[in-house]
């Protein structure tokens, strides 16, 4: 796949973007606000009823990863009375997702309409963006494209997210943004309901919000040009392959998955959906296209569209053992059972890919831990856990026995309990 | 008037005292690092239990909330 390298760091691996045929359509045209006018006129007024069918017309749903659907968020912000907040999330938690980013490097302004939209529609005077901590140019190029919307009827104000993984989790945004650190705390109430400085907010992801302003722009028939007639539209993906540089593609729905990983790739086990996500076998996905709905009869989740085919020779055990050990070092050390249950289930996955059969306690722990936090560390991590002993149970059993089938250097110490 | 309440705990908050286990042993049992795991709604029977589990937290770490209706 072609792509061009929108952001190379010196500290980590930048990211590839493609062109793509709907958010990420001519973008070499730049990123100044003059250009995008050409394509997108201002948007002054808009009420919430019209945006939220506009939205509900193309099926829009949250990119954040839990995929709500977005009409009904903003219809709950809008319905409650007294001053309301907008926040935009531009701050990927998820170490192993660009996509926000490259959208960022590529399109702030369709971003910053969408949010533009949402808050001419719940009248709120001003519009919070959270930057991420870790991409110094996705914050420079979404600041100069902000000081660009000076004749803007809100006001613009941008605050930049701590780089960890719970970072990027809603009420920690919330947090950051009433100066408080930036950390999750326990929501009991929905923050449409009641958000940032207790007033209604409606929080979304970056490419929600690019996807409003295409909604808004080129309605229904627009949309229904790319994707599925169920699912219009496309989805921002970001590939990690044998190359340490990510790539973010943009995906229409219903996308064969043999043309996003190829055929010989398909066949080896993968990650969807990123460190909280889950691993499809390998095959799974061959002669399946890219849905929500046959991803949920498949029985899992496109979460926020990371895909990590496993390493040729990486063995999924070893793997998974070292997302879990990093995943309790991002613990942000402040609800017991994520402090003690994460680093408990890392060591106890961390035995398995050893040789050490412990799946009696990795599927003790993964069935006490989920739900018992003020964020959705510890379910995202049991989530993945889950999958690898539901789909590599050989696996374990191999290990178990002394051998590994995925890599011929991998010697698992057979250790007879 | 749907009168099952949920106990809800603020986790960030929770330091694994154990007072609630200790007064409603019936809903509530404590993990090997002694946090709460609660293992089911509150039916009224159990709610002055639950009432007292609450107030009895020195960290006012666990409230009772309405649970949502099942779907």
């Amino acid at each position: 796949m072609s792509g061009r390298l929108v952001y190379a760091s010196a500290k980590g691996p930048g990211v590839w973007v493609t062109d793509g045929p709907w958010l990420l359509a001519n973008i070499e045209d730049g990123t100044g606000l003059l250009r995008h006018r050409g394509r997108f006129p201002a948007v002054q007024e808009v009420s919430a009823s019209e945006l939220a069918t506009a939205a509900e017309s193309v099926a829009l749903r949250g990119r954040g990863g839990a995929g709500f659907p977005f009409a009904t968020k903003l219809r709950a912000v809008a319905e409650r009375h007294g001053p309301r907040e907008v926040v935009v999330n531009v701050s990927e938690g998820e170490p192993a997702s660009y996509k926000d980013a490259a959208l960022a490097l590529t399109r702030p302004h369709l971003i910053l309409d969408g949010a533009l939209l949402a808050a001419l529609a719940v009248k709120a005077g001003r519009i919070h963006v959270v930057l991420p901590g870790e991409h110094q140019k996705v914050r420079a190029v979404m600041e100069k494209a902000i000081a660009e919307r000076a004749s803007d009827p809100v006001r613009w104000e941008t605050r930049t997210a701590t780089s960890r993984f719970v970072a990027g989790q809603a009420q920690a945004v919330l947090q950051l943004l009433t100066g408080k650190e930036n950390l999750p705390v326990t929501a009991w109430e929905p923050e449409a309901f009641s958000g940032l400085f207790g007033r209604p907010t409606l929080l979304s992801n970056a490419e929600t919000y690019a996807n409003l302003a295409m909604a808004w722009h080129f309605g229904t028939a627009g949309f229904a040009s790319v994707g599925l007639p169920d699912e219009p539209g496309t989805m921002l993906m970001t590939l990690a392959g044998e190359s340490a540089t990510p790539m973010v593609v943009e995906v229409p729905f219903g996308t064969p998955w043999e043309r996003i990983l190829g055929r010989a790739v398909l066949e080896r086990p993968v990650l969807l959906g990123g460190f909280h996500g889950a691993w499809v076998p390998g095959g799974v996905l061959s002669g399946h296209v890219v849905s929500r709905v046959e991803a949920q009869e498949l029985g899992f989740s496109l979460g926020a569209g990371i895909v990590l085919p496993l390493m040729q020779g990486a063995c999924p055990l070893r793997e998974t053992a070292r997302i879990v050990r990093y995943l309790a070092e991002q613990s942000a050390q402040r609800c017991g059972p994520c402090m003690f249950g994460l680093p408990a289930l890392a060591e106890a996955v961390s035995a398995l890919a050893r040789g050490r059969d412990t799946s009696k306690r990795v599927l003790q722990l993964t069935g006490q831990l989920p739900g018992r936090g003020a964020c959705a560390h510890p379910d995202g991590t049991v989530r993945l856990v889950v999958s690898l002993m539901r789909n590599f149970h050989d696996e374990v059993t191999a290990h178990a026995e002394g051998h590994c089938t995925f890599s011929e250097s991998h010697r698992p110490q057979a250790v007879t309990a | 008037m749907n009168s099952t309440r949920r106990l809800r705990v603020d986790w960030p908050n929770c330091e694994a005292r154990g007072l609630c286990f200790e007064l409603l042993p019936e809903r509530i049992k404590l993990d090997e690092w002694g946090y709460p795991i609660i293992t089911g709604d509150i039916p009224k029977e159990l709610l002055a239990d639950a009432q007292e589990a609450v107030r009895a937290c020195p960290k006012l770490a666990i409230r009772l909330v309405k649970a949502p209706k099942a779907s």
